[in-house]
């Protein structure tokens, strides 16, 4: 349907509030082509994590609109507007968030058939199958009966990412996936997450996490204040940036971790 | 103190009787206010003003309100208002049920407004209909959440069952007072029957602690 060079996601003019004083986006223009890693680095509030939210239709738009594989998916036609979303669209993408959100009453496998069976109809046995391999293919063939509460951060973290997957998306969206972990369990999140881009896997990661950043991004974009501030391949943005802001993060975030 | 104390003179006969009348109306309130706090409690989160209000009042005259005039208020003012007769026992059961249904209510709306948005927002990001949210992600959830909440207003009731005695319902209360009064041995009969309503409390508070530490360490 989409030519290599169309865009996957095109992101026009968005603006989102919190609100009536507290403007998080102020005019964001995006545009991801298929098969990128895009990573979004920047100051806390800077509006990282509410982009991410949007893509993702959990939140609302004050105006602006986004477009997922050429077809027409948010958009807002300005103050106090309803924001429409195709939830169609929306079903292509994959979420996973910064603190797990596994279905604390649902088991492992549970937690990953729901949605294939109930949104797309699958048969229970054919999901479960795929929720196996899934589960194999991330080191998680031992826990497929366990309750989240039984897993590590790091176990829970991948069984999320395995239920988002459950749903074949087009794009996957990470959210600060490792923020919440202990430091000696990230590596087993990148691990996967790093395993996906290897099968060229479109994906907008939010991170701190500066090395993972390096390794995983095709690119780079710095947001602060609600803006675009610096867009380019990681050498670039994470080496070399151009824009004075950019500089002073990259600065400091590289010099607390030495 | 000179008193001496004689429990033989106290016979457990009646009191029995009285507990099992007692666990009657336990159940039957207790059925009354899961069974319909549930529903009551979604009028109370409904974004139309003229069903929650009402539903709100209700739940706030039993929140706010002594029980045993709760009690006496049914007793009298039903059959003169809506010109009903029903037996004491009846009448004692649907004071019970409307006060634990207000409660229960309550106890469900908090369950289901501590599902944490999180869960919601995996929901929908898995696709799942705002139907399907509720019936496969929140309401699971706040039902558990829910029944060590439940059970401790389950047990509230069991003791509270003890002011239907003054409208003449023959519970384990009533028996108690009747008995104390034929045998002049208000101490044994009083101590006895404190003793029973303990028996049967007691374990199910002990199960509601575990319950909750259970919880705890499911939800940590």
């Amino acid at each position: 349907m989409t030519s290599a060079s169309a865009p996957l996601v095109s992101i026009r003019a968005l603006h989102k509030s919190y609100g009536p004083h507290i403007q998080v986006l102020k005019g964001l223009d995006i545009e991801m082509k298929p098969g990128e890693r895009v990573v979004v680095i920047g100051p806390s509030g800077g509006g990282k994590s509410t982009l991410l939210r949007v893509v993702m239709g959990l939140e609302k738009i004050d105006s602006g609109s986004v477009t997922f594989g050429g077809r027409p998916y948010i958009s807002s036609a300005g103050a106090g507007a309803k924001t429409v979303i195709d939830t169609e669209v929306r079903r292509s993408i994959g979420m996973v968030f910064q603190h797990y959100t596994l279905f604390p009453h649902l088991s492992v496998v549970q937690n990953l058939v729901l949605a294939p069976c109930k949104v797309r109809g699958e048969k229970k046995a054919s999901a479960v199958r795929r929720a196996e391999a899934l589960l194999e293919r991330f080191g998680l063939a031992a826990k497929a009966n366990a309750y989240p509460a039984q897993l590590s951060g790091g176990q829970k973290q991948r069984v999320a990412i395995a239920r988002a997957l459950m749903l074949d998306p087009k794009l996957m969206l990470f959210d600060e996936v490792t923020s919440a972990l202990d430091p000696e369990l990230v590596a087993e999140v990148e691990q996967v997450i790093l395993q996906l881009a290897g099968q060229d896997m479109p994906m907008m990661i939010v991170t701190h996490d500066m090395w993972f950043a390096k390794n995983i991004a095709s690119r780079v974009i710095f947001c602060a204040g609600g803006v675009v501030v610096e867009d380019g391949p990681p050498e670039q943005v994470l080496g070399a940036p151009r824009e004075e802001r950019t500089r002073e993060f990259i600065d400091r975030v590289f010099h607390i971790k030495q | 103190m000179n008193y001496t104390f004689d429990f033989n003179a106290v016979s457990l006969r009646p009191l029995i009787e009285g507990l099992v009348v007692t666990l009657e109306l336990t159940v039957a309130a207790n059925l009354i206010g899961v069974v319909l706090g549930f529903p009551l409690a979604l009028l109370l989160m409904s974004r139309i003003v003229v069903i929650r209000w009402p539903a709100t009042l209700f739940v706030e005259f039993f929140r706010c309100t002594p029980a045993i005039v709760q009690i006496v208020w049914f007793f009298y003012c039903v059959p003169m208002l809506f010109n009903v007769f029903l037996g004491s026992m009846t009448m004692g059961i649907l004071a019970l049920g409307l006060n634990l249904m207000a409660f229960n209510a309550e106890a469900y709306r908090a369950a289901i407004q501590a599902v944490p948005r999180e869960q919601i927002d995996a929901g929908i990001a898995l696709g799942l209909n705002p139907l399907q949210r509720v019936v496969y992600i929140v309401l699971p959830n706040a039902l558990r959440a829910s029944v060590p909440v439940l059970l401790t207003n389950g047990i509230v009731i069991f003791q509270q069952s003890a002011l239907v005695a003054i409208v003449a319902v023959q519970d384990l209360m009533y028996q108690a007072k009747t008995l104390a009064t034929e045998t002049y041995r208000p101490i044994e009969t009083f101590t006895i029957a404190a003793l029973i309503y303990f028996a049967v409390s007691f374990p199910v508070a002990q199960v509601v602690g575990w319950l909750e530490r259970r919880r705890q360490v499911l939800t940590s």
